[in-house]
């Protein structure tokens, strides 16, 4: 497993970057989850992470 | 990061390592949490636990740059220090000349600058291979 860290303001498109990575690294087989603070950007839509077979964890005020 | 915020993250690294143990783990921290500070967090489950670093990204707001470098300067910078790659998202949306300002200003903070767009899709094929291969 290896962590990838998107750092940035808020609106700055880090679930947009996750999200299109998850897209491009999941159609060469492999596998993602992800660690998102409760402010997320905005919220991963079901179907993409029931598409994508994504994880989606997140944690308090972090 | 407060204490509690950065063991409840080292714990869930740890879980998610163990189970479902993905190629890859995708950290969206607060906007207030500064690279390094991920850095040191994220390292410390591997006193129990083995798994890969980085790299460690920060997007910066093509658009709205300007504004944030004036107001929240400390905060970029916090963002941009340490961090393996720096790219500026929404690159399409703005002139080139604009580009060149930010490319200008940043330079010295970082060594590079990646132009990002995701509606396009330009830049993302070099931030996946840094991200395989970091």
């Amino acid at each position: 497993m290896k962590i990838v860290t998107i750092a940035g303001v808020q609106g700055s498109g880090k679930t947009t970057l996750i999200r299109e990575l998850i897209a491009l690294l999941g159609a060469q087989g492999s596998r993602a989850a992800v660690i998102v603070n409760e402010e997320g950007e905005e919220p991963y839509a079901q179907s993409f992470l029931e598409a994508q077979g994504v994880e989606i964890f997140q944690i308090r005020g972090g | 990061m407060g204490c509690s915020t950065a063991t409840s993250l080292v714990t869930g690294i740890k879980k998610i390592r163990r189970n479902p143990n993905p190629d890859f783990l995708f950290i969206e921290p607060s906007e207030m949490v500064v690279t390094q500070e991920m850095r040191n967090v994220t390292a410390m489950g591997r006193r129990d636990v083995a798994y890969d670093l980085g790299p460690f990204i920060t997007l910066v707001d093509g658009p709205g740059f300007q504004a944030v470098w004036r107001e929240r300067q400390p905060l970029l910078l916090g963002h941009i220090a340490g961090s393996d790659l720096v790219a500026v998202s929404r690159a399409d949306l703005i002139a080139a000349e604009k580009m060149a300002e930010i490319v200008n200003t940043l330079t010295g903070y970082c060594n590079d600058v990646l132009r990002l767009s995701a509606r396009s899709g330009s830049g993302l094929e070099e931030v996946v291979k840094i991200v395989r291969g970091a």
